[in-house]
């Protein structure tokens, strides 16, 4: 439970702030924000994740790489897919298959789903209430109610988009190794191939909805990464690249990208040569919106913003751009939808090592398993997008609240770091709200 | 619940043990007399989203019947009925992660999407319930929910199909 809030006077400028964030049903992974300033300045802060050590990646031993989609779709509720994705990827590598161009197109079309339900949910239950001054998208609906009914069928566009590939939207399980287990009839296919393209003035309608925002002017300095693709706008296969013109494969990942432990948290801190960096969907379009389509790529120009920003509030912005994409890449994809020979090519497991990655909807998400020669688990390295976020929040709340102005009242700092951290989309975000301030004056 | 044109009956749930409680409601529902017997009018769906799917689907509805895994402490098994939303706490309720259940009917009333009439029924759960399997609780409570949710309905009460939920 939360600690309650304390409080007392001011004493020659100190003061000592303490943000906590509450425990919270339904909401993935319990955090939170420790912020002491003393003298005009920020003198500690750190995010404190509570998460119990989940273990995933010490379930997987000893299973069959056949039962590996299914278990890691239960790492998260909103992101099943990217987790699905990036271990058949490494699985695939790991025994030298390539599921050919009709699997890799559904799993594209797929993973387009999970990305419209996940940003549309964050843009408008989480953030655009805050942009908007409201205490919750229940508020928020009573006074923008066609904004809100418009946000609620995309997602469920979306959600009906991973339903057709993966029979369910929760926990879908129609992934494999080597491909899906079931190929859509084509006339379901092309009934979502319409409703996509009904759907792309919406999209078109959302993105000039959120470029219109206001948002604080917060510019800063830092490094994105993402995945890279020659020809397309990453989601489910490619290199991975950096804004200091790194790219590399998957399997060099490690040579590139450490984890440490906290004190502070039970959550892994990445870091790339040393620093904080940013991955998710603001760093996907600074290093790949020349991959857009045109008419997306106008609709971006359109937004008037610069690009590539370094403003994190612009990454609703991003998202939107993303939902709009994804409407109408999957359209494109289905549009063409032929029912395959097979929906999955044959695999014959062998030992060695795998590397894998996709783009989740908040970032990089990157595996790594060791198999035997009967394709069990051998070991398994899981590194999600949150993990990579974390030391970059921490980096972005001190200048961010800094730049903000640490005279404003408890509240305003609150509702701030609030913003902040919602940009990222962390898991422990879910909630409206989830900052409790605590003010120690001596 | 008495006067109903449109009606849906949704079952709200996940595919994890006992949480599956109101879509088992929604299957035993399809094996009653009801699919059958009833003309146009009533739908029963399984859901498993219920912050956005559940909004579309209030919509226009004269009538729900609303099933869902519910926590209050009680034994497994134990069906509750609560026709007064206003005893709806948000964490008395079990669901997935983005709206809950709670919050969710909180949306569609600002939203004005709510029916004329709205009952809820949760199924008490066994939390610890792990993997594909129900408890024998949930599963003989889903059946016994069914068959009294049969009764209550007047018989004219009437189904435009029974279009797919999840399971």
């Amino acid at each position: 439970m939360a600690e309650e809030p304390k409080s007392a006077a001011p004493e020659r400028g100190e003061r000592t702030v303490q943000i906590h964030v509450p425990v919270l049903a339904r909401v993935e992974g319990e955090g939170a924000l420790h912020l002491r300033i003393r003298g005009g300045q920020i003198e500690e802060l750190s995010l404190q994740i509570y998460e119990p050590p989940r273990l995933f990646e010490k379930f997987l031993e000893g299973r069959s790489y056949e039962e590996v989609p299914d278990m890691v779709a239960r790492i998260c509720g909103i992101c099943p897919v990217a987790y699905q994705i990036s271990a058949v990827n490494a699985l695939e590598d790991a025994f030298g298959v390539e599921p050919g161009p009709w699997v890799q197109a559904m799993r594209r079309v797929l993973y387009c789903g999970e990305w419209i339900q996940s940003h549309c949910l964050h843009i408008h239950l989480l953030a655009a209430p805050d942009f908007l001054g409201y205490e919750s998208v229940i508020a928020m609906a009573r006074d923008h109610p066609q904004v809100v009914r418009r946000g609620l069928a995309l997602q469920a566009l979306g959600n009906d988009l991973m339903r057709l590939l993966g029979a369910r939207s929760v926990h879908p399980i129609g992934v494999k190794v080597g491909g899906f287990h079931h190929a859509p009839h084509p006339a379901e296919a092309q009934a979502m191939a319409e409703r996509l393209h009904a759907a792309l003035a919406d999209t078109q309608a959302l993105v000039r909805w959120c470029a219109s925002l206001a948002v604080p002017e917060d510019w800063q300095d830092f490094v994105s990464v993402a995945m890279g693709d020659a020809q397309q706008y990453p989601i489910e296969r490619g290199r991975i690249i950096a804004g200091d013109g790194l790219a590399i494969d998957p399997a060099q990942y490690e040579q590139h990208f450490t984890e440490e432990q906290v004190a502070h948290s039970t959550a892994l801190y990445s870091r790339y040569r040393g620093r904080a960096y940013l991955v998710g969907p603001l760093a996907r379009l600074n290093l790949n919106r020349d991959r857009l389509a045109a008419p997306v790529q106008q609709l971006l120009a359109q937004t008037a913003l610069a690009w590539p920003s370094r403003n994190m509030f612009h990454s609703i912005v991003a998202r939107a751009i993303e939902v709009h994409f994804a409407v109408a890449e999957a359209a494109r994809l289905l549009q063409d939808y032929t029912l395959p020979s097979a929906p999955a090519v044959a695999v014959t497991p062998r030992a060695g090592v795998g590397y894998g990655c996709s783009e989740a909807p908040r970032g990089l998400l990157w595996h790594r398993y060791r198999v035997d020669g009967d394709g069990r688990i051998v070991e398994a390295r899981i590194v999600p997008p949150t993990s990579q976020n974390q030391a970059r929040i921490e980096e972005d709340l001190r200048l961010s609240l800094q730049a903000f102005g640490l005279d404003h009242d408890d509240e305003q700092l609150r509702l701030h770091c609030e913003k902040v951290i919602r940009n990222y989309d962390p898991c422990i975000s879910c909630a409206t709200h989830f900052l409790r301030l605590g003010v120690q004056r001596e | 619940m008495s006067a109903m044109g449109k009606l849906r009956i949704i079952g709200v749930g996940s595919a994890a043990g006992d949480d599956q409680a109101g879509w088992l409601v929604v299957q035993a529902l399809r094996r009653t007399p009801l699919a059958q017997r009833c003309g146009r009018g009533t739908r029963m769906l399984a859901l498993d989203r219920p912050g956005v799917q559940l909004i579309s689907q209030l919509e226009g509805a004269d009538a729900v019947i609303l099933i869902d895994a519910i926590r209050s402490g009680a034994a497994p098994g134990t069906i509750h009925r609560i026709d007064d939303l206003a005893r709806i706490e948000a964490d008395l309720l079990v669901s997935c992660h983005g709206l809950g259940l709670a919050a969710t009917l909180e949306l569609a009333r600002a939203l004005d999407v709510m029916p004329a009439t709205l009952l809820l029924y949760g199924i008490e759960i066994d939390p610890a319930t792990t993997g594909a399997a129900p408890s024998k609780m949930v599963t003989e409570a889903a059946d016994l929910l069914a068959h009294r949710i049969v009764e209550e309905l007047p018989l004219h009460a009437a189904s435009e199909s029974a279009p797919a939920g999840v399971p």
